[in-house]
Parts: structure tokens; sequence; C-alpha cells
């Protein structure tokens, strides 16, 4: 792991304005949630969020606009500067999240107790949903150009809830809608509620198998300059 | 010519392959940059010398043949460490300050920590560029781009650098600039291989010159020679007698124009004394480089 990589991916991150208006969109929805009765009723889904917009940044838009050659020819391995991008990217959403549940303990303790297990479950469930999400989005990435990670990501997930759907519907092909069903299950697991340990070694393994795979990938890919 | 401290490349070749059809780019190069010489690479469009490039970087792979930088693997870290590039375009977050850019650029190199600041702030003033390090890169012009470029192959003083258009985009400052910091490496002993298609360029800061076309290596001219000057005297035709001449100078007159190889300026003027004495008329002397305008026209 390089620290200077992954030093350098939170600063550019978090001295972006973009970025800051994320993070005060995610504070303001965490507080504003405190009030429903249902905990952590919306900020997850936009910690996702942030972990499709950031995941789909390290490798294939880096091949695609010639940055990569420039690291490249730096004394440092390929592997290691692919997982020290996905650690400041998930160091960057861990900390969104760690904002969007300090926001909401913080509105709840207004409002009456607070509910630390579900409280604390939900960023755990959060990272670990991210830490998968970043982690196929890189694999992605290591393999195509530009932001084509974020539109097969995006384009698979809607493609197996259709396809699930229409079988589902059509009461036909039974195995294939088996065989959907596993790889929804393992690539976009739903994040459960309750703290689900089977889940979290299930985000974890996967997300681990997608990064070596990342790694093998970006190793054996060729980086021409003036690439696109 | 090999040797141990440069970059040597052997049987090369290279080939991009669709499903369709194999396009063989590279067809068996060799070539050897010492240390301490700068050698240019020159040939026309589509000639494989970015292709190459890549290939001397670790960007692509070889099909076959070998790359050996200081008698090692290019893509060992240790080599990586001393290997400086400049794209013929940087391209970086433009967001990013000159400054911030460069310091990124020395802490992956392996430049200390403590050192870092200073260096950054020296090849900014060197490159000309200090007035503009807190501005972002999307506000620098082309020149400025590749005067940044230069300050982040250069800020840890590498070995072996590999320059792909450095001057392009530059004003003629800028192109000076570049022709001092490319003689200031060679005087380091650095090897530099520099891509361009400035033959001009070419012709004033390279020791030799290797002609790419069709994927080989077709000319391999020496410019200048590290300890001898190479001279061209034109004589008045009919003034001389050829094998006179030859005998003095020790190697044979081309027409009425004889090329020789001396060590110091005074041998000059005393290989010219003696062509006069010999009642040569001597009409022009001058320093002899490749003609690559020729061999371009000839090649391309």
């Amino acid at each position: 792991m390089s620290g200077v990589v992954m030093v350098e991916t939170i600063r550019r991150h978090v001295t972006n304005a973009g970025y800051l208006a994320f993070l005060g969109l995610v504070a303001i929805v965490a507080i504003a949630a405190s009030h429903f009765d249902r905990p952590t009723a919306a900020w997850p889904t936009l910690i996702w969020l942030l972990a499709v917009i950031t995941g789909a940044g390290p490798i294939g838009p880096e091949f695609s606009s010639g940055t990569l050659q420039l690291i490249l020819v730096k004394p440092l391995n390929r592997a290691t500067y692919l997982l020290s991008r996905v650690a400041g990217v998930l160091c960057v959403v861990w900390l969104t999240a760690l904002v969007a549940f300090t926001c909401e303990v913080i509105g709840r303790a207004f409002t009456g107790a607070i509910p630390w297990q579900v409280l604390a479950t939900a960023l755990l469930n959060s990272m670990a949903d991210t830490l998968l999400t970043v982690s196929l989005l890189v694999l992605l990435g290591s393999i195509t150009r530009a932001y084509f990670n974020a539109a097969i990501y995006v384009g698979t997930q809607i493609g197996i809830s259709v396809i699930t759907g229409v079988l589902t519907m059509s009461h036909r092909f039974p195995a294939v809608l088996q065989a959907i069903g596993t790889i929804d299950g393992n690539l976009f697991p739903d994040r459960p509620l309750t703290f689900d340990r089977d889940y979290l070694l299930l985000a974890a393994s996967n997300a681990a198998i997608a990064l070596v795979l990342a790694c093998f990938a970006f190793r054996e890919r060729e980086v021409p300059y003036g690439a696109d | 010519m090999t040797q141990e401290g440069g970059v040597q490349v052997r049987g090369l070749h290279k080939a991009f392959k669709s499903w369709r059809r194999e396009q063989p780019v590279l067809k068996g190069v060799d070539l050897d940059v010492a240390p301490g010489e700068v050698v240019g690479l020159i040939g026309p469009n589509g000639a494989g010398k970015t292709t190459l490039m890549s290939c001397l970087l670790g960007f692509l792979h070889p099909d076959e043949g070998t790359i050996s930088i200081d008698g090692r693997a290019n893509d060992e870290l240790d080599v990586r460490r001393r290997t400086g590039f400049v794209p013929e375009r940087v391209n970086f977050d433009r967001r990013e300050t000159g400054r911030a850019f460069l310091r990124y650029m020395a802490l992956l190199a392996g430049v200390p920590q403590s050192e870092v600041d200073a260096r950054v702030a020296a090849m900014l003033e060197r490159l000309g560029i200090a007035g503009a390090a807190e501005k972002r890169l999307g506000q620098y012009s082309r020149g400025m781009l590749q005067r940044v470029g230069m300050c982040q192959a250069l800020i840890h003083e590498p070995s072996f650098i590999f320059l792909d258009e450095p001057t392009s985009g530059l004003d003629p400052n800028g192109v000076l600039l570049v022709r001092d910091l490319i003689a200031e490496q060679k005087q380091r002993g650095a090897a530099v291989l520099l891509n361009s298609h400035q033959l001009a360029e070419i012709e004033k800061v390279c020791d030799r010159v290797l002609f790419l076309s069709g994927g080989r290596i077709t000319h391999d001219e020496t410019l200048r020679h590290v300890d001898r000057i190479m001279v061209a005297i034109t004589m008045l035709p009919g003034s001389f007698d050829p094998a006179a001449v030859g005998r003095i100078a020790g190697t044979p007159m081309q027409q009425n124009v004889l090329i020789a190889s001396v060590e110091t300026e005074r041998d000059i003027a005393q290989l010219v004394r003696e062509l006069v004495d010999s009642g040569a008329g001597v009409i022009d002397v001058r320093r002899h480089t490749a003609d690559l305008e020729g061999i371009f026209r000839g090649e391309a």
C-alpha cells in the first residue's frame, strides 16, 4: 500500500467542491431523517451513490485521460497503486458514512433516545456494501476505459432486475432464474437492516476476490499513451 | 555497442492484435543509449516511435525481444526510480495546482519528504513557471504544461530519460530552456532518448539519431562524437588534388567536400592551413552534422 497515493486520493476528494456539497447534503439528510421513526432511513443510499461516483474514478478514466502513464513510470507496483487508490476512495466514502451516522446521532439526541445498535449496524452494513461496490467498480475499471465501469455496473444491476422480473412472470427457465439470483446475490446483495454476519462475510470475501482479479487484470493491461 | 548503465534493446517485436487481424508495428528493433548520450528518434507517422517508447517504459508488453536498462528489466522498481518520462501532452487532474501536482509526482518518484518542497520550488524556478505555481493546471497554456511535464520528469534527477516531443507547444525561450536542460542531463551522465519530429532540434541536442521506419531502425547516424569534432570543408572545384587532400586529412573526399574528424578546434585550423598550403582553395568550413532532412526525405 502506498501512503502517498492513498493520502493524495483522500486530499483530492475532500478538497473538491462537489464532494463538500455532497457531504453537506448527506449531513442535512441524516439530521432530517433523525426525526423519522425508522432510524437510518435515507443516508445509506446516498453513501452507496457516493461509492458509485468515487469508485468509478480509479484506473478506467485515468487510462483514457492519459494520467495513468505518468504514474506507471514511477517506482510503484501496479497492484500497490490500485489497492492504494481503493483504500483512499474507501476512506472518503466511510468518512462520509461516519459523518451521516454522527449527524443522525446528534439529531436523535435532541428528539429522544439514541438507537445505538440500529445506527451502528447500519453504519457497518453501509461500509460493507460500499466496500463491495467500490471493489466491483475498480475491477470493471481495470478492464475498461473511461467511465464504462459505472455504466456496466449500473446496467448489470438494472439488467438483472429486468431479466429476473421477466423470468419470474413467465414461470419458465427456473434454472436460469436461480443462476441469475445467485449472481445478483453475490454482486448486489441486499443490505440488511439488522446485524448479519453472513452478509458482512459475503461482502468482504466477494470484494477481496474482485480486488485480486482487478490487480491481476491491471498488471497484464497494456497502457499505450495517447490511448484514446 | 553494449553497456551496463544504459538502455539496451534487442530484437524487439510488437504487434497489435485484434480478433480479425494482427498488425505488426515493431519488427526487430535494436537500440542502445549509453549513459551521458542523447539519442534522437525520428521517423514518419505510424513508424512505431510511440509504440517503441511505450515498450521501453513498460506501458506495452513486447511480443519478442529484450529491453534492459542498466542491465536490468525495465519494469523493476529500482529502474523506474531512476527513470523520467515527458509525454507529448501532460494530462492530469486540471483542478490541481502546478505545485500540488509536482509535489505528488516527486513523492511518487521517491524524493524524500523533507526535500520535496525545496526541489519543487527549484524546478518551478528553473523552468520559469514559479509565478504560476499556485494556479490550477487547467489555467496553464500548452507551453506551461510542457514545462510542468519537464519538471515532473527531472525532479528526482533520473538516470534514464525518455522525452516525447518535449518542445512541442513551447515558445523560443522554452525551446532554448529545454535544450539547456537536456545538455545538463547529458552532463550529469543521464541516458536520454528523445522522440521528436523537429529535425533541427534533434540536430542541435542529440549525439546520435535513429531513424525508425516500417518498424525497423533503418539509419543510425552519429551527429557528434563525445571526444571528436566532425568538420566539413568545401573546396573550390579544380583547385585541389583529391589524392593529396586524402593524404592530409586521412579520409577520402566526397566531390569537393572533405568530411574529417578532429579532436580540437586547433586541429581544424591546422587542417585548413595544410590544405591551403597544398594549393586547395578552401571556400567554406563548418561543423558537420548528418543531413537528417535528406535521410527523412529518402526514407519517409
